[in-house]
């Protein structure tokens, strides 16, 4: 058969096609069971995190992480815990940021008066700039963030790092470089936590 | 092909033919990804591996690939490479997969890949086929190291994520932002031109 031939050309590509797809497939297939591992782990400790839970190694991830209840409420997941005896719930967001989906956490106390904390699951944002969403300088200010008329302010623009932020009127500081990703933070934040009061309003 | 050779195809990957420096290549992902140290580091070292054993495989099959269809099978070797490096940095490093997000992927179109696969492998036996991408490779990561080295120590005070800047120390907020690679890769390309000619350009 000769090399420049359309049938060799054909039948060459299909084969070496074949081929390297066939031993991608295997790669992915033979890890597939760790990167699931892994994700569900850095799920686990993505709610143990923004709800305050103290941890340290992957083995009291999964039994702190046990001994959190889901429930569900008008069709909604929720994880509810305890910590330092109160009640907290935590629920999954997503919302697009500059480039892409941001998921992450948000736990919030029971009467959606302050945020426990927030945790970053996954997100496209520029690294370095908008990537530092998932910074923990970044996350802490979340802390007993108060929740003022059912909302939030993360700063962005010429506002970022200007001194604004006050846990107590419940301002956080944006990310400085990242006006775009700091404020869909801030739209994502506060449309879960309308939500959630919508959700929790009525348990107290 | 001699040990003086491969002594030779060294020296032009590292410095007087270095990919940054003489080709421009691989510009897109020097200014993305160099304003911290260890992202700079898995993605040169993921450049580093895809691109010598894309050579290798390539100068292995290059008696059966059909002349039409040689730019395809390349991209598709390659594409094999990065896949397998992003397979693995999801399974065994899953932080680092995490914050560099999509630039593993992209690692399929930085031209010194394609350049080497088509410069060399393509003409070469598999030995220094796989030399000669495994130095572009370095080639590449030496330039990009320094230039992330400037970019994070100026821009957040650390080196590697450890804080070493004394805490007076302002940070360069435009040092972590895209065009202050520009600027050094500008001034790395005319301190290295220099010294190639000694001064007289």
């Amino acid at each position: 058969m000769k090399k420049d031939s359309i049938l060799y050309t054909v039948v060459f590509s299909f084969i070496v096609t074949f081929l390297f797809v066939f031993l991608l497939a295997v790669a992915n297939e033979s890890t597939s069971g760790i990167v699931q591992r892994n994700q569900e782990l850095a799920r686990q400790k993505a709610v143990l995190s923004a709800m305050a839970v103290p941890f340290k190694t992957d083995e009291e991830v999964r039994t702190l992480y046990g001994s959190i209840e889901i429930v569900e409420k008008e069709g909604v997941k929720l994880f509810k815990g305890t910590q330092a005896g109160k009640l907290v719930y935590a629920k999954e967001f997503s919302g697009s940021g500059l480039w892409g989906t941001i998921t992450g956490i948000l736990a919030v106390d029971e009467s959606v008066s302050q945020i426990v904390g927030i945790q970053i699951v996954s997100h496209n944002e520029t690294p370095g700039l908008g990537g530092r969403v998932a910074d923990p300088w970044f996350k802490e200010q979340f802390r007993g963030l108060k929740v003022k008329n059912g909302k939030i302010q993360v700063t962005y623009g010429s506002e970022a790092g200007s001194g604004k932020a006050n846990k107590e009127e419940g301002i956080a500081d944006g990310i400085t470089g990242a006006s775009r990703t700091s404020q869909s933070m801030d739209t994502i934040l506060n449309s879960e936590l309308s939500v959630l009061k919508k959700l929790l309003g009525g348990t107290k | 092909m001699t040990a003086k050779d491969l002594k030779k195809i060294s020296r032009e990957n590292l410095w007087f033919n270095n990919p940054i420096f003489i080709q421009i290549l691989g510009i897109c992902s020097t200014l993305a990804v160099t304003n911290l140290l260890t992202n700079t580091l898995i993605m040169t070292l993921g450049v580093t591996f895809a691109a010598a054993f894309s050579n290798l495989t390539i100068a292995f099959m290059k008696e059966w690939i059909p002349r039409k269809v040689r730019m395809i099978v390349q991209v598709l070797i390659i594409s094999f490479y990065v896949i397998i490096v992003d397979i693995l940095l999801r399974a065994f490093l899953p932080e680092i997969s995490k914050s560099l997000g999509p630039y593993v992927g992209l690692i399929i179109t930085n031209c010194i890949l394609m350049g080497r696969a088509e410069a060399f492998a393509q003409s070469n036996s598999p030995l220094p086929a796989f030399w000669d991408g495994l130095t572009s490779g370095i080639g590449y990561m030496w330039v990009l190291m320094a230039i992330a080295f400037v970019r994070e120590f100026l821009g957040f005070g650390t080196l590697f994520g450890i804080p070493v800047a004394p805490s007076w120390f302002p940070q360069w907020t435009i040092m972590v932002m895209a065009p202050s690679a520009f600027f050094l890769v500008a001034l790395l390309l005319w301190f290295a031109k220099n010294r190639m000619t000694g001064g007289k350009a």
